[in-house]
């Protein structure tokens, strides 16, 4: 028996350690990494999710050989008729199409790239795609942007916005040090991973009071110390109050006014028009002598395009006043009557955040003093995507702010960057603009720059300025542009096509998406799609090629770990870690890595991958160790290189360790100092401020980018022009999801962290123990509702929408809403063995993809009105 | 003289069924047969209503119900209080599965390792004596210690001797408040749960 140390990165809340046991050639058993338990702040251990991964390489439905499809006619009750090839043949297909494509140009006549890539699992997979991503880089332009269901199952504000505001693609609370966490829909037991389990359980063991808000009973409610069960999409409601109380009815000395007035934007002055008062010459703002006050200056007001609205002898207002007064109608009682929490309820939360912020102390942390504010407020996905989600997402940042728990230890930290560069450090993505905020790669919405012809399909540089512009951008668009848009473009934009080549890894749209029925009638349209499958599924039902790639406990690839990442994964060290075969790879399975080699090679990109993996690509420059560009390269002799320039870079300079020192210990760590947890003392020392609380840059860019479409002609973005204000206010969002009085239930739907992510949806292991926690097996209504309907336990119930409906058995419980049904996860498959069989429906296929539901930022909500009846 | 004991910290426990799938794959259970399992239960009407998630399996009682009833002497119980079943002698009759307060006995014809006889939680024996030998401590040592209590990711599970007064769980113990499942019925469990610190 040996011991095979890997890592598990089937989710974002990883990477996590284990180790496999393997006897005579045959996995047996998944063990957390004990040795790693000092260095992963997680005990070195790993989920329920990764003991599935010995079912998953021994599963009897894997594809083990390439296969293509016979069967020309593409649909849902189309047989594909896959039949097993070679891999010659395999790759002689794809290559075929790809050589022809170059021939022809990469962009097509509507100037997008002809072939397209989708990956699932919020950048996941790259972690288990070897070389592919320099295979990638090597082609050039290509279509990432359809996406996989992303914009209604992310964190679509808190990405956009958090980044803007703090760096914060993702934002946690300093779980380490927090005392008192306002949790609003964050269901961190289910999506937290292993760190954010092991964590939080700390933290409640040392005293940590957790509020879940939220219009079910979570397993995160369930482990908090109280559940305030409020009414679904009304968080921003919840949060202005607590607002309005530290504002309104707390005396102003109890928030941290230092904090405001030295490091946020609060004392900056408005100008009538909106815009900031600025110095003539040097156009800087103007900083007021008090955090509330009113100063006529000599000064400019310049708005959008560069006009300057006024100019003279001007009278300004602070920002913070201007908050002040925006603030005031959002009393707890107003707030009781949309959220259906009592005022007095919300009042005390209010008043126990404020007595934990601990305004005015400190904390020495490696010999550095810093503010010590143990407050933190985390939002879920469906209160961070959609309408709402910006007011939600800036009430959360101006809550941190105002007791200057905003990147400081024991308040909220936004733990890495995906649209700043350089992503490995956010600290270094910390640049001075020229108002002495935070800069931001915003897209441009200035005449000049600004262009009606996307490179993508989702026009994401076109209509998002937040999105930016970088390798994560595409992603981060509206992804459900590319399939509404393939029947009608709407005016300005080119028209959209189909992708020539479409490639999938680790996705499955089909499911995942919004809207499923809809998707799957386009994706029948592809012309070519190329899957790299592990079992059949509903989106390599409409392939053309499958490709078994070695699954995780098969092959070889080398990862960063630590520092600061994902969710929770903020780390006491950094390094690397590797995943390696613990067997070879069954069947006719290959490692992706050479699988991505041999595509280089077929389609004479052979030169600019192997420079592309030579500059860093797989994760590390390779420097001395760098590979011949002129000729193809082994999938060991590849990481033998990443192996030692990494060591190389981790010992600076002083150890080359090669593969095999690595296979034996599986990972290496240096600390990482715990003060870079934070961004507060990056901001300080450089004399720039938090963006906190008026949005006069969004102001601008917003009313610029209305100019620059109407020009265009395009007005149906109007609607989600108008969510660019400099102070947000309370709109019936709620409301917007009306559909009448047929449909008076709110569906929602809520991690199962058995199954998260989804890619083990087809293990019976997973599928069993996950029955055990309440609401895999069907639909859960509110027990009491349910008695009133007649409705029984295991009872089938039709669940409809206007368009749409599907049929679940019947869960009551009584820790959800009586007006709200809950769907876990992501199921009603029909094609994954297993899962095929569970009777257990998805909301994807009910929720609409429609321009009316999609925000500014390019995403809608996982949310949506239901009628409820027993099915006949 | 030892005895070793369970203990599961209800404010930790997540319901994640990792001990469950560990466990699972360790013995080799069968689909549907799970030694260590987590209840997910509710108390109370909403909106006033509590969940709790609460691992469960056998208790090792100090007065198995299941090893009285026994026809067979299959069930014994060792000096350190492991409840034991001997597959061989084991006619797979169930008055054990019945007897049991716990539903901690399963029986299974799909259980290719002890086909159509009982089975149950061992608390691990072969990892806590195959490690005893080699000098390690179960409940300290991972290679000694229960897998359903190393995979844990909330550290909500422990093992350890309840005898000595130097023991982890004996320490957990003091300092907090504790129950027993059933004790009414004098079975005397040795899988104790914790719910607050102690006064």
């Amino acid at each position: 028996m040996k011991r095979v140390p890997t890592y598990c990165y089937q989710c974002v809340a990883g990477p996590d350690l284990l180790t496999v046991k393997v006897e005579d050639g045959v996995v047996r058993e998944v063990e957390p990494n004990f040795a790693a338990a000092a260095v992963h702040p997680g005990g070195g251990k790993v989920c329920v999710k990764a003991y599935g991964l010995v079912q998953k390489t021994y599963h009897p439905d894997r594809v083990l050989q390439p296969m293509k499809r016979t069967n020309p006619k593409k649909g849902h009750d189309e047989d594909p008729g896959f039949v097993p090839i070679s891999w010659d043949e395999a790759l002689g297909l794809i290559s075929q199409k790809l050589v022809g494509i170059r021939a022809r140009g990469l962009l097509d006549e509507s100037g997008y790239p002809r072939v397209a890539a989708s990956f699932g699992g919020g950048g996941t997979p790259q972690f288990y795609m070897g070389s592919f991503p320099a295979f990638l880089a090597a082609w050039g332009p290509m279509d990432m942007g359809f996406g996989s269901g992303q914009g209604v199952k992310c964190y679509h504000s808190e990405h956009l916005y958090g980044e803007l505001w703090h760096r914060g693609f993702t934002v946690s609370p300093d779980t380490p040090l927090t005392n008192y966490l306002i949790s609003c829909g964050a269901n961190v037991e289910a999506s937290g991973g292993v760190v954010g389990v092991w964590r939080h359980a700390d933290a409640r063991a040392r005293g940590m009071k957790r509020v879940q808000v939220e219009p079910h009973l979570s397993v995160t409610g369930a482990c908090s110390a109280e559940w305030v069960p409020i009414k679904p999409k009304t968080d921003a409601a919840f949060l202005y109050a607590l607002i309005h109380v530290l504002l309104h009815e707390s005396p102003r000395e109890r928030l941290d006014v230092e904090f405001l007035y030295k490091h946020t934007s609060s004392p900056y002055l408005v100008g009538t028009h909106g815009y900031y008062l600025r110095e003539p010459a040097s156009s800087a703002p103007i900083v007021g002598g008090a955090l509330e006050a009113k100063e006529t200056h000599v000064s400019l007001e310049t708005g959008a395009d560069g006009e300057v609205l006024a100019e003279g002898r001007l009278e300004g207002e602070t920002a913070f006043a201007k908050l002040v007064a925006h603030m005031k109608p959002y009393t707890p009682e107003w707030a009781a009557e949309i959220c259906d929490v009592p005022a007095a309820r919300i009042r005390r939360i209010a008043n126990e955040y404020l007595d934990a912020a601990c305004v005015g102390q400190t904390i020495e942390i490696e010999g550095k003093t810093l503010p010590f504010r143990p407050v933190a407020v985390s939002l879920g996905k469906t209160v961070t995507n959609g309408w709402g989600g910006f007011e939600c997402c800036w009430a959360r940042t101006l809550l941190a702010a105002l007791v200057g728990a905003l990147e400081t230890p024991g308040g909220i930290l936004g733990t890495t960057v995906r649209l700043n560069r350089p992503m490995s450090e956010r600290h270094k993505s910390v640049r001075a603009d020229a108002d002495g905020l935070m800069a931001y790669p915003f897209n441009p919405t200035d005449e000049r720059h600004w262009s009606a012809r996307p490179n993508i399909r989702n026009a994401y540089r076109s209509m998002v300025p937040l999105a930016a512009d970088g390798p994560w951008s595409q992603a981060l668009g509206p992804t459900h542009f590319s399939w509404m848009f393939l029947d009608a473009t709407p005016p300005g934009l080119p028209r959209v096509t189909l992708p020539e080549v479409w490639f999938l890894y680790r996705t499955n749209p089909a499911i995942s998406f919004w809207d499923t029925a809809k998707l799957e009638e386009r994706m029948a349209r592809f012309p070519f799609v190329v899957a790299f499958a592990f079992t059949r599924d509903e989106t390599n039902h409409y392939a053309d090629v499958l490709l078994p790639d070695a699954t995780d406990l098969e092959s070889l690839q080398l990862i960063r770990i630590g520092g600061s990442k994902y969710i929770e994964q903020f780390w006491d060290h950094e390094g690397f870690a590797l995943r390696q075969p613990a067997i070879a790879p069954r069947g006719g399975a290959r490692d992706f890595t050479d699988i991505a080699t041999a595509l280089a090679e077929r389609t004479g990109l052979l030169e600019p991958y192997n420079a592309a993996i030579n500059k860093g690509t797989l994760g590390v420059p390779l420097k001395d160790f760098a590979l011949d560009v002129s000729r193809p390269h082994g999938v060991e002799e590849i990481w033998e290189a990443v192996c030692k320039a990494a060591s190389r870079e981790l010992t600076n300079g002083a150890e080359a360790h090669g593969l095999d020192w690595w296979k034996e210990h599986g990972l290496a760590t240096r600390p990482f100092p715990r003060t870079a947890w934070y961004l507060f003392p990056t901001l300080a020392a450089k004399g720039l401020r938090f963006e906190m609380p008026y949005q006069e840059r969004l102001l601008r860019i917003g009313t610029e980018l209305g100019r620059r479409l109407h020009e265009h002609g395009m007005t149906w973005w109007d609607k989600q022009l108008a969510e660019y204000q400099a102070l947000p206010a309370w709109k019936d969002f709620p409301g917007i999801w009306d559909s009448g009085e047929q449909y008076p239930f709110w569906l929602l739907t809520s991690r199962s962290m058995q199954y998260a992510w989804g890619g083990n949806v087809g293990m019976q292991l997973i599928k069993e123990v996950a029955d055990n926690i309440a609401g895999h097996s069907g639909v859960i209504v509110n027990a009491g509702k349910a008695r009133e309907l007649g409705i029984h336990e295991g009872d089938w119930l039709e669940i409809a929408t206007p368009q749409h409906s599907v049929r679940a058995k019947a869960v009551p419980r009584q820790g959800i809403r009586p007006d709200t049904l809950l769907l876990l996860g992501q199921f009603g498959h029909w094609q994954t063995p297993v899962a095929k069989d569970f009777g257990m429906p998805s909301m994807n296929s009910l929720v609409p993809m429609s321009l009316e539901l999609t925000d500014a930022t390019g995403s809608g909500a996982d949310i949506v009105r239901v009628a409820l009846r027993k099915a006949a | 003289m030892t005895r070793w004991a369970m203990v599961a910290d209800l404010r930790r426990c997540v319901g994640c069924q990792t001990c469950t799938a560990a466990c699972k794959q360790t013995n080799a259970t069968p689909p549907g047969v799970q030694w260590r399992r987590v209840l997910d239960m509710e108390v109370g009407e909403y909106p006033e209503v509590k969940r709790a998630f609460v691992p469960v399996g056998c208790m090792h009682c100090d007065e198995p119900p299941c090893m009285h009833v026994c026809p067979s002497t299959a069930t014994k119980k060792r000096a350190d209080g492991i409840v034991t079943i001997d597959y061989d002698l084991c006619i797979g009759c169930a008055y054990c599965a019945v007897a049991c307060p716990y539903q901690a006995r399963y029986k299974s014809s799909d259980d290719t390792l002890r086909p159509d006889v009982a089975t149950k939680c061992t608390f691990c024996v072969e990892r806590i004596d195959a490690g005893l030998a080699q000098g390690l401590k179960p409940g300290v040592d991972p290679e000694a210690t229960p897998v359903c209590v190393n995979s844990c990711i909330a550290q909500a599970l422990h093992f350890g001797d309840v005898e000595d007064a130097q023991s982890n769980i004996r320490g957990l113990l003091a300092e907090n408040q504790h129950f027993r499942m059933h004790e009414e019925l004098g079975t005397g469990p040795r899988f104790y749960y914790l719910w607050d610190k102690a006064p």
